[in-house]
């Protein structure tokens, strides 16, 4: 599902240039659920931004569900991520204008699809949140609005899911349940999950766990738990 | 108050950024109204300077077909100094009699002026330019003669019988009072040439003016009073030289009122902007508001904080307006038509600033204090929560009260320093009767936004954008709307009037009118136009000038007379006799006198006129006709079209009346436009002393009033519009962020960088598109109005100008939503998304 070689990425500062990723080598395959774990600074989200489609490598290669970004114009990468890419984020990034329907139906309406409404309505019920479809973002909760988040990365059934720290502006319980719920939705599925979090016991839920430290890998293991986890879930 | 100046004192260093659109909107309104009442001011100052020159003396007796006995100019003299000037229309004809024009012919004694000075080119002396020099008098003529008959000084000019020397070009005459009806050049003759003409003949319609210059501390108005009461039977209009100028200070009175009330729709207008950036900047705030009330302060002292920061920028905005206004005198002098017999005094007249400067404070009051109000009812507790809004979608009831009274406030100030008051009065009821209007409309096209769900992507989110909770849409749509409104009511009366006068009035309007028939020349005037080819629809009545003194017995001074029939009262009108009704009127009310009828006098009075005088059938009219009453009992009323240009008069008299009374024939006729320069050569060749008035002239001279009217109503309609765009500007700059970011979701979530752009499209098209929608149907609305029941012109709507108005607006949105926007389509996902 991801295949990067030697990805490199520098970005400029009023400090002077920032190597962010100094090579990165990366292999995940479909159905995986992965961690992306480092200090903070450590090119995490960038790593991740690279993933997606929304920030370019200076150097090396990326190819997702197939495809290889380079050549791929900003018009041809946001046809790709409408595809096979949802996106989670810390801050839940809904759009304000949009009531909570509106928006998990937002990809599909972008891909012209006639169900959008309907698949929406479908996929809210899934996260539990059929009595606030119209409520807009302000108008929920910050865990309701990660439910529609995670409700509208999960509409149009992406091969992959990423998720930058979803938990990060929530309290533990309601974290809980939204990984619960996110977890749970990418198993359901079978999509490839790659998750950037600080917590070592979240990351441990999925099967493998890459740790980042100044823009390299420093460590790709296998997390027990999550795997079994995921042996049980298939079963 | 000291800590609420110290808190606002510490939020204002953050900068004007968000409130730039505040500034301009204020300045905009308040530089307007401060710039025409400066202007105004000194404009008026002049006219008081100069009123005696304007007049042309102290007090002015002006009589109608008859100088004044030598009792009643002996009275005169015994005053003052006296200075005679007559005055009429008349042909003038170069030399061979090929070239020949209408004149404003006026005749002068060697005293004139009494004020002031002639410019004459060559530079001479007017005494010696107008002195009989080997037997030939000589005449001076505004250039306008000399371009039209293709003469120079020296050249010979017939005006009647009489042959004169062209000696100079007349360049400023004192007393040139430019009237906007003027239909040929001015000439000068002096007055002992007059009679060499011809002209003066029983019942011509020439004017005797009597100017009197007082002695050293004479006082004008007891002595026109006392000339008055000496001289009743004398029938003299009496004017003081404080009212040197009436029509003239009445056009500047209306167009002060006018231009002061664009001024004060741009501020209405902008107000919403005002209130729009109060709202944003707020909205900005609410954390900063519940955070300091959470820390003890009191809502009083919030509202004052945040007021006070208001009230900083006002005064920044009003003092831009106030220092714009000031300097416009200065700025607009060399661009005043020189048509104007005065120039502004220029300098700085405070009390046209100082009401600007009030309007714009309580403009920012009325419009400010509803978000301030709002803003200050969110709870401390907010803090806890993740949105942090106000508790309540409307302000205490202490705070609509002030917005009301600043409001009143604003209305009051804008009628009491109105010279004419009713009209402001209108004017103000209805400039923020249709802001309101369109902010209710405007949330009907909200609300439709909000049922409407189309399936395209791109079109729902611009929909959401119009129709989310705090979308600007309403304040938008009104505030472009109603500039854009009366650009489209403009282009509507601008189109009929130019179709009305240009092409359908020329089709069945006379080419000529012929004025100052002798009675003895009438079966002659029959007989030439009838032997002439080509000549058709000859109408001729006879022709009398008169003044209304009484209506019902009481002096027209003290009777209740409409502003819209004053203009019977203010001279002389023209009065006819007749057997039958005339053409192109209906008799509505009352009857018509029997044929043959020759009792005691009966007047046919103009409905219209009838209605401003409050005058019916059995009411009495008295006439003042070359100094003898008559008093007449009105019969019927008459509806007159007057668009047909035809022979009509608003008083026709039955037959026998006027007996006795010097009286000339009126006449009409219509010919081919290529035969008119034979038929006006062949008339006044024949009869010197007729005047030819063409039609055409008089048509073009009306196609230009109205064409500067609606030019100066397009300059005044773009003020609202800036005011509007203004607006829209503001919600685009409050808005820029959550655009941007919007983009950046929308590319996130896989859309094109097209479909970002087409949800842009879609956002701007369907503001203009209803912003145009609104303005197109109350443009036409008022359009329609103002043709039929003002202009009374007929009325056709002509869909292809308001359509090209309306695209050419939307375009201008778009365009200008997308230099505002435009930046949001190339923003880079990465850079908003990040969190480390």
């Amino acid at each position: 599902m991801i295949l990067l070689d030697g990805v490199q990425l520098t970005l400029a500062s009023e400090a002077g240039a920032v190597n962010v990723l100094r090579g990165v080598s990366l292999k995940i395959a479909k159905g995986e659920t992965v961690a992306l774990v480092g200090p903070s600074g450590s090119g995490k989200s960038t790593l991740m931004m690279v993933i997606g489609g929304l920030e370019r490598a200076n150097a090396g290669s990326v190819v997702i569900a197939g495809r290889d970004f380079a050549g791929l114009g900003e018009d041809d990468l946001a046809r790709l991520r409408r595809e096979h890419i949802g996106i989670v984020f810390q801050s839940f990034h809904l759009m304000p204008a949009m009531t909570a329907l509106e928006n998990v139906a937002l990809p599909l309406e972008l891909a012209g699809r006639d169900d959008a409404a309907a698949a929406a309505r479908a996929t809210l019920a899934a996260v539990g949140l059929s009595a606030r479809e119209r409520h807009y973002p302000a108008q929920l909760s910050g865990g309701e609005q990660q439910r529609v988040a995670i409700a509208r990365a999960f509409v149009a059934s992406p091969g992959l899911i990423l998720a930058d720290e979803p938990t990060g502006n929530l309290d533990g319980e309601t974290g809980r349940k939204v990984m619960d719920l996110l977890f749970g939705l990418a198993a359901e599925s079978g999509t490839t999950l790659l998750l950037i979090t600080h917590d070592r016991a979240l990351a441990r839920r999925c099967s493998r766990i890459l740790s980042l430290e100044d823009g390299r890998i420093t460590a790709d293991e296998k997390s027990a738990t999550g795997a079994a986890r995921r042996g049980r879930k298939r079963r | 108050m000291k800590l609420a100046l110290r808190l606002a004192r510490r939020e204002l260093r953050g900068g004007l950024a968000g409130f730039r659109i505040f500034i301009a909107c204020l300045a905009l309104g308040v530089a307007v109204i401060a710039g025409v009442g400066s202007l105004s001011a000194a404009l008026d100052a002049a006219l008081r300077n100069d009123a005696r020159a304007l007049l042309g003396g102290d007090v002015d007796f002006h009589l109608f077909h008859r100088p004044a006995s030598a009792a009643e100019r002996a009275y005169l003299d015994r005053a003052g100094r006296v200075s005679e000037a007559d005055d009429m229309r008349a042909m003038a004809r170069n030399a061979d009699g090929s070239q020949r024009s209408l004149i404003q012919l006026k005749a002068v004694d060697s005293s004139y002026p009494l004020y002031g000075s002639v410019t004459l080119d060559p530079p001479q002396n007017l005494a010696d330019a107008l002195a009989l020099r080997d037997g030939r008098w000589g005449a001076v003529a505004a250039a306008g003669l000399f371009q039209k008959l293709g003469l120079k000084p020296g050249d010979l000019v017939r005006i009647g019988d009489g042959m004169f020397q062209l000696r100079a070009v007349l360049v400023h005459e004192p007393d040139a009072l430019s009237g906007t009806f003027d239909l040929g050049p001015k000439v000068t003759l002096a007055l002992p040439a007059l009679p060499s003409t011809g002209l003066i003949q029983p019942g011509a319609l020439v004017g005797y003016g009597y100017r009197v210059r007082l002695p050293p501390g004479g006082n004008e108005a007891a002595f026109a009073a006392r000339a008055k009461a000496d001289l009743p039977d004398a029938a003299w209009r009496i004017r003081g030289f404080a009212d040197a100028a009436p029509s003239l200070q009445r056009l500047l009175d209306r167009l002060t009122v006018f231009l002061t009330l664009v001024g004060l729709t741009a501020l209405l207008v902008g107000g919403v902007g005002i209130g729009n950036a109060v709202r944003a900047y707020l909205n900005e705030k609410l954390p900063s508001i519940a955070a300091l009330k959470c820390l003890g302060a009191s809502r009083r002292l919030v509202f004052t904080c945040y007021l006070l920061q208001i009230l900083a920028l006002a005064a920044a905005g009003i003092a831009l307006g106030v220092a714009l206004g000031a300097a416009a005198p200065f700025i607009v002098a060399p661009f005043l038509p020189s048509s104007l017999p005065v120039g502004p005094q220029l300098g700085l007249y405070w009390q046209p600033l100082a009401t600007a400067a009030l309007d714009g404070l309580l403009a920012t009051l009325a419009f400010a204090l509803w978000p301030l109000g709002i803003a200050c009812e969110v709870r401390a507790a907010s803090l806890f929560r993740l949105l942090i809004e106000p508790a309540d979608k409307v302000p205490p009831v202490w705070v609509i009260a002030a917005i009301a009274l600043s409001g009143l406030g604003l209305g009051a100030l804008a009628v009491l320093t109105a010279p004419e008051r009713v009209t402001s009065l209108w004017f103000v009821a209805g400039a923020a009767g249709a802001l309101l209007a369109f902010q209710l409309l405007a949330r009907g096209v909200i609300a439709l936004a909000r049922i409407l769900r189309p399936r395209r992507a791109s079109l729902r989110l611009a929909l959401a954008n119009l129709h989310r909770p705090g979308a600007p849409t309403s304040g938008v749509v009104a505030s472009l709307g109603l500039g854009l409104a009366v650009l489209v009511s403009i282009v509507l009366v601008r189109g009929n009037a130019a179709s009305e006068f240009g092409e359908i009035l020329p089709q069945r309007a006379p080419s000529f009118f012929f004025i100052d028939i002798q009675p003895d020349q009438a079966a002659d005037f029959d007989k030439l136009l009838a032997s002439l080819p080509g000549v058709e629809e000859i109408a001729r009545v006879p022709s009398l000038r008169g003044r209304i003194d009484q209506l019902n017995g009481m002096p027209v001074e003290k009777a209740q007379i409409a502003p819209e029939a004053e203009w019977a009262v203010r001279s002389e009108r023209g009065l006819t006799y007749a057997a039958l009704p005339p053409e192109g009127s209906r008799v509505i009310e009352g009857q018509w006198w029997p044929k043959d009828y020759s009792g005691p006098p009966l007047i046919s009075l103009d409905a219209n006129l009838a209605r401003g005088m409050n005058l019916k059938p059995g009411d009495t009219m008295t006439l003042n006709v070359l100094g003898r009453e008559l008093t007449a009992t009105i019969a019927n009323l008459r509806e007159i079209d007057w668009t047909s240009l035809g022979l009509n008069f608003a008083i026709v008299l039955s037959p026998g009346s006027l007996d006795g009374a010097p009286e000339t024939d009126i006449a009409t006729a219509r010919t081919a436009p290529e035969n008119e320069t034979a038929l006006e050569a062949a008339v006044t060749d024949r009869f010197p002393n007729v005047s030819a008035i063409a039609v055409r002239d008089v048509l073009t001279s009306l196609s230009a009033i109205v064409d500067a009217i609606a030019r100066a109503m397009t300059a005044a309609a773009s003020i609202a519009i800036a005011a509007g765009v203004l607006v829209l500007a503001g919600a685009i700059a409050s808005g820029r962020k959550r655009r941007i970011y919007e983009a950046v979701l929308l590319k996130v979530l896989g859309a094109e960088r097209k479909g970002v752009l087409k949800g842009f499209v879609w956002e701007y098209g369907l503001l203009g598109a209803a912003s145009a929608a609104l303005a197109g149907a109350i443009g036409t609305l008022m359009a329609y109005v103002t043709l039929t029941r003002i202009m009374r012109v007929p009325w056709q709507f002509l869909p292809v100008p308001v359509a090209l108005t309306l695209v050419l607006a939307v375009l201008a949105i778009l365009a200008f939503g997308w230099l505002g926007t435009g930046r949001a389509l190339a923003a880079k996902a990465a850079d908003y998304l990040r969190n480390e």
